[in-house]
């Protein structure tokens, strides 16, 4: 078994609402993000344009950083997802700059402020250090959420099918971008998108193995055939019409009925 | 096109986009890495030339620079500098794999066979014992100078491997980093003896000053063969070695690696060839001042430009 997730480039509208998803899941301080929405400028055809790129740890089968930590704290368990034991690093940052993919996060105290600088911290704060503590000092990244997923297959449930076995960012994920599921499994949803899309990993010259595939749709799965800013408003807007009736009514039926009655 | 270019103002991670210097290591408290491993370089180098020279004193002062700044520095920078001892065997079975779990070791080792080696030469100088006692002391000697002999070498050396381990920085992804580094720093090492010989005199002068010269040449040819290699291997090192060169960084290379830390040295060392004894001392002093510089120089530039490859591969190197 290795868990892995595949981004849909096409589909992704930059909405930021995975990011935001990791934030809350794991009480993250303010400074430190795990998933990132990458936004850069591509001039196609002397047209520019601004698009992004969303990235999280790879968790990379043949990953760098467990080779360089000395004392093992970052470890990759059986399920392929790479770790870090807070309890057992201790900040020497070499994992920081050994990670091809720079997915890294040193948790510094200036990173670290609080929510609201200068003032007590709030409730939903003292909660999170309580539920996620994260130990300045140490070094941080994306984990596919292995408490979320070994609570939910401690009870039976499937990553990638049931919501409270699968990521906080695939969850959360309107436009279905992102999806989880088992790479060695040949039958797994994961598996058949990136053998349908032709799948591409980022950097895979590397030779790190990443299990996070990209998709965009085009022939050759060439990293370079990243979808403009139009094709992806396009494409999510078809998902969006193509959603179904009960989907449909789960986003926007109650807010219609409010709005039928007050009327 | 305003209304899309206005977008830009979503989050954007430009060290994931263009090939962007490294921070961990050379800025705010990762300055303290630079100046362990300058430490690192010189107590190599000044205890090897120590042994190689017997000078007692050379050697104190190289393991005195492991034990007082080298480890110090690099046991301040990490962020859990209390649970350091996670790091080192049996602790942890990371030496397998990782360079930094092998260096502390392998410091650990020096500064334990470093110890037992000064105090048992200091007993065999001072003949504080005579007889059967002397013959036993002088074999486990040999066998303290070899240990601490190898593994001040490994610590010298293995921030070299370290480095170049990392294929994310292509300017140090090479096989070449960890020889410059004990090449300048045996070089660093011949200086300072100069100068250790200045004050207590057991060892030719004129001898050192030879060596020194080879090493020089030697570095200035590594260096050369260094940043042609940067310039073959790959767009990102080839970027790293322009910035070197040309860049922000040029006049560390240009005034701290060549101009003091090599040209001068040389010129003295060749200068002094020519003049009576009596009036080399002073310029002596100038050369191992400027050569110093140049190994702290050295390190410096090499963790400046160590330049991220983008994630990216269409938009960066």
């Amino acid at each position: 078994m290795r868990w892995g997730m595949v981004i849909d480039l096409a589909k992704c509208m930059r909405c930021h609402a995975c990011v935001a998803a990791c934030r809350v899941e794991h009480f993250l301080p303010l400074h430190v993000t795990w998933a990132k929405l990458i936004a850069y400028e591509v001039d196609e055809g002397g047209e520019v344009d601004v698009t992004t790129y969303p990235v999280r740890c790879n968790q990379c089968a043949d990953a760098p950083c467990t080779h360089v930590c000395p004392t093992e704290a970052s470890h990759q368990r059986d399920d392929g997802i790479v770790v870090v034991d807070s309890d057992k690093c201790i900040g020497c940052r070499y994992c920081v700059i050994a990670c091809p993919y720079q997915n890294r996060t040193f948790l510094s105290k200036d990173k670290n402020p609080g929510y609201f600088p200068g003032y007590e911290k709030t409730g939903f704060e003292k909660k999170g250090q309580t539920l996620y503590p994260h130990q300045v000092g140490t070094t941080e990244k994306c984990n596919f959420c292995v408490e979320r997923l070994d609570d939910g297959t401690s009870r039976g449930l499937q990553p990638g099918v049931d919501r409270d076995a699968t990521p906080a960012c695939v969850n959360t994920c309107q436009a279905r971008a992102l999806t989880f599921g088992d790479l060695d499994d040949q039958d797994s949803n994961i598996s058949a998108l990136i053998r349908k899309h032709n799948g591409f990993q980022l950097r895979a010259e590397y030779g790190t193995d990443p299990s996070v595939y990209y998709v965009d749709y085009k022939l050759g799965g060439a990293p370079t055939n990243v979808a403009p800013w139009t094709a992806q408003t396009g494409s999510h807007m078809q998902h969006l019409s193509s959603v179904d009736r009960d989907a449909a009514r789960r986003i926007h039926g109650e807010q219609k009925a409010d709005t039928e009655v007050t009327s | 096109m305003k209304a899309r270019t206005s977008r830009q103002w979503i989050v954007t991670h430009e060290w994931m986009v263009k090939p962007m210097r490294q921070r961990e290591w050379i800025e705010k408290k990762g300055l303290l890495v630079w100046l362990a491993e300058v430490f690192s370089a010189l107590g190599m180098g000044l205890y090897l030339v120590g042994l190689f020279a017997e000078s007692w004193w050379a050697t104190v002062i190289g393991w005195a620079f492991i034990v007082l700044f080298k480890l110090p520095l690099h046991l301040i920078y990490l962020g859990r500098p209390l649970r350091f001892w996670r790091a080192i065997p049996p602790f942890t079975k990371a030496w397998k794999t990782s360079w930094l779990a092998r260096g502390m070791f392998f410091s650990i080792v020096f500064v334990a066979a470093g110890f037992v080696q000064i105090v048992l030469t200091y007993v065999i100088h001072q003949e504080l014992v005579s007889g059967g006692a002397l013959d036993v002391i002088t074999v486990l000697n040999w066998i303290a100078v070899i240990v601490a002999g190898v593994f001040i070498l490994l610590t010298g050396v293995y921030c070299g491997f370290a480095m170049s381990y990392c294929k994310s920085v292509p300017f140090w992804n090479t096989g070449l980093l960890p020889v410059v580094f004990v090449i300048m720093g045996l070089a660093d090492g011949l200086a300072l003896m100069m100068g250790v010989s200045m004050v207590t005199s057991d060892v030719d002068i004129t001898t050192l000053e030879s060596w020194s010269r080879i090493m020089l040449v030697i570095n200035a040819l590594l260096i050369v063969a260094y940043l042609i290699q940067a310039y073959r291997r790959h767009s990102a090192a080839e970027l790293a070695a322009r910035d070197l060169l040309k860049g922000h960084t040029a006049w560390v290379f240009w005034i701290g690696i060549v101009a003091l830390g090599i040209v001068t040295p040389l010129a003295i060392s060749i200068v002094t060839m020519f003049l009576p004894e009596e009036d080399v001392a002073q310029l002596l002093i100038v050369a191992i001042i400027c050569h110093t510089i140049g190994a702290f120089a050295l390190k410096y530039s090499v963790l400046k430009v160590g330049i991220y490859r983008s994630v990216l591969p269409k938009v960066g190197a």
